[in-house]
């Protein structure tokens, strides 16, 4: 893939929010540090606001807990699973390299952060606005709501970031069916791990009547899906 | 490198006339939008943006006065400062939002343009209000009614917010964006965030002991309205000896 270096500097986070499959071409051509530290940079600044958002309503050092941690998700989410990703493209017909399929899924959870930091001074006002969080207080339901909303938040972010990588796949497949393939099946792994290593990480918003911490005594115990559960049950109880 | 051509001027060449003076940014908002969003993308468009932003306080610190007038009293001063504070506070909750709806819309316009797209709406907004201040004045000197003032009120933002909204949509199609889905979500998480300011900053039309009191308790706009609907929000209400209420 020959993309000329200028029009690597111009490639801009818009032109990705946009779509342009030249500019998400050019994100992924090439290993340059310059990208990569762009990349994380966005998931640092972007996640963290976001993650400072969720824990301010806890409590101010839990603000500073859920900004470190939501970055750390995502950057370990996708070196983690960065070996799996990329032999499950040549495996499901998309002909890319390591770095390539890595780059890519930085690329789009740069993208997912960089809206996730867009929306972070909104969750915070939403949080800002409900009950505190105290110990006794009758407000589980407003809890429950506001996870709910951060959770449509979240995946507003994920699906967002996901169809413009669905595009760059496409672009690269030159066919429809192996860009699916591939994309479902980095979908599938990157929410598996990464949904249990946020269960792990856990709390980001916190829990009254449980203190502040970086992370719980028993982050082992659970998982992420039956906590979404109940909260969804306990708000339409 | 780049999908989409880049925007182009408008056609009318009255539309390109600079903006010149404040008059002249209000003759064009009202009458020739496109003006407006031709300024905002050239060379002086921060100028543009400052403006605007200065006449929509100016605007706002206005009505809010109109406001203010239904109690008097504090409320004088209070309610123009968390009418115009309460409207910079949303617009800066929600220009990251709009930014990011613009790009994933198409649109070709940089943060600084939606950011000035923004402050256009707001300019417009309370243009619009300075309109409909001597009415709401009107009211506000022969009505004793909490609620119907509050109701009014709502009423006049509900009006200046859709032409607004408007005024903003016409942008966005202008900066290539190939969707409008992404404005209409976005018109509704801002309208969103007005309303529950209106709740987070109370009271505003009536009067409490405090400037503040919804930092302390919290409340949604909806349960903020039954409650002052059933009688619950009282304290939130002028008192008698004031105004003879």
């Amino acid at each position: 893939m020959n993309i000329p270096k200028p029009a690597l500097l111009s490639c801009s986070l818009a032109q990705l929010l946009r779509g342009e499959v030249a500019a998400l071409m050019t994100w992924t051509s090439d290993w340059r540090r310059s990208q990569v530290t762009r990349d994380m940079l966005l998931v640092l600044v972007g996640a963290g606001a976001f993650g400072a958002a969720l824990g301010c309503w806890r409590d101010p050092l839990q603000a500073v807990f859920s900004a470190i941690k939501l970055p750390v998700i995502m950057l370990l989410t996708a070196t983690g699973n960065a070996l799996l990703n990329a032999m499950l493209a040549p495996l499901l017909g998309l002909q890319i390299k390591f770095r390539q399929s890595f780059l890519a899924i930085l690329a789009s959870f740069a993208l997912a952060a960089a809206i996730l930091g867009a929306f972070s001074p909104l969750a915070a006002f939403v949080i800002w606005s409900a009950p505190p969080l105290i110990e006794g207080a009758n407000n589980s339901s407003t809890h429950a709501a506001i996870l709910l909303l951060l959770v449509v938040v979240i995946a507003f972010a994920g699906i967002t970031a996901n169809v413009r990588l669905f595009q760059l796949l496409q672009s690269l497949a030159g066919r429809q069916d192996s860009a699916v393939r591939v994309l479902f099946a980095w979908l599938i792994s990157n929410l598996f791990f990464g949904s249990q290593l946020s269960w792990v990480l856990r709390p980001f918003v916190g829990s009254p009547g449980l203190p502040v911490e970086f992370l719980r005594t028993e982050a082992f115990d659970g998982n992420f899906f039956e906590a979404v559960f109940h909260s969804a049950v306990r708000l339409f109880n | 490198m780049q999908d989409n051509p880049p925007l182009r001027p408008p056609e009318d060449p009255s539309d390109r006339e600079p903006l010149n003076g404040v008059g002249a940014a209000i003759e064009a908002i009202l009458r020739q939008p496109r003006r407006v969003h031709h300024a905002l993308r050239q060379a002086g468009g921060g100028q543009v943006i400052g403006a605007m932003i200065l006449v929509a306080v100016v605007c706002a610190l206005i009505y809010g006065v109109v406001v203010g007038t239904f109690s008097r009293g504090a409320q004088l001063w209070i309610a123009p400062l968390k009418i115009a504070g309460g409207l910079l506070i949303a617009s800066v909750i929600c220009l990251p939002s709009l930014y990011i709806f613009a790009c994933l819309s198409g649109s070709r316009a940089k943060l600084s343009e939606m950011a000035g797209l923004l402050c256009g709406m707001l300019f417009l907004m309370t243009l619009l209000l300075i309109g409909l201040a001597p009415v709401a004045w009107l009211f506000s000197e022969s009505t004793k009614s909490l609620c119907w003032m509050g109701a009014l009120h709502l009423l006049f933002w509900m009006i200046a917010t859709i032409f607004g909204l408007r005024f903003l949509g016409a942008g966005f199609a202008a900066s290539q964006a190939k969707s409008q889905a992404g404005l209409r979500v976005w018109a509704m998480i801002f309208v969103l965030v007005c309303l529950q300011l209106t709740t987070a900053l109370r009271p505003i039309i009536g009067t409490s002991p405090t400037v503040f009191p919804g930092a302390m308790e919290k409340k949604f706009f909806l349960m903020h309205w039954f409650d002052c609907l059933e009688g619950r929000g009282e304290q939130w209400r002028e008192q008698p000896t004031a105004k003879d209420y």
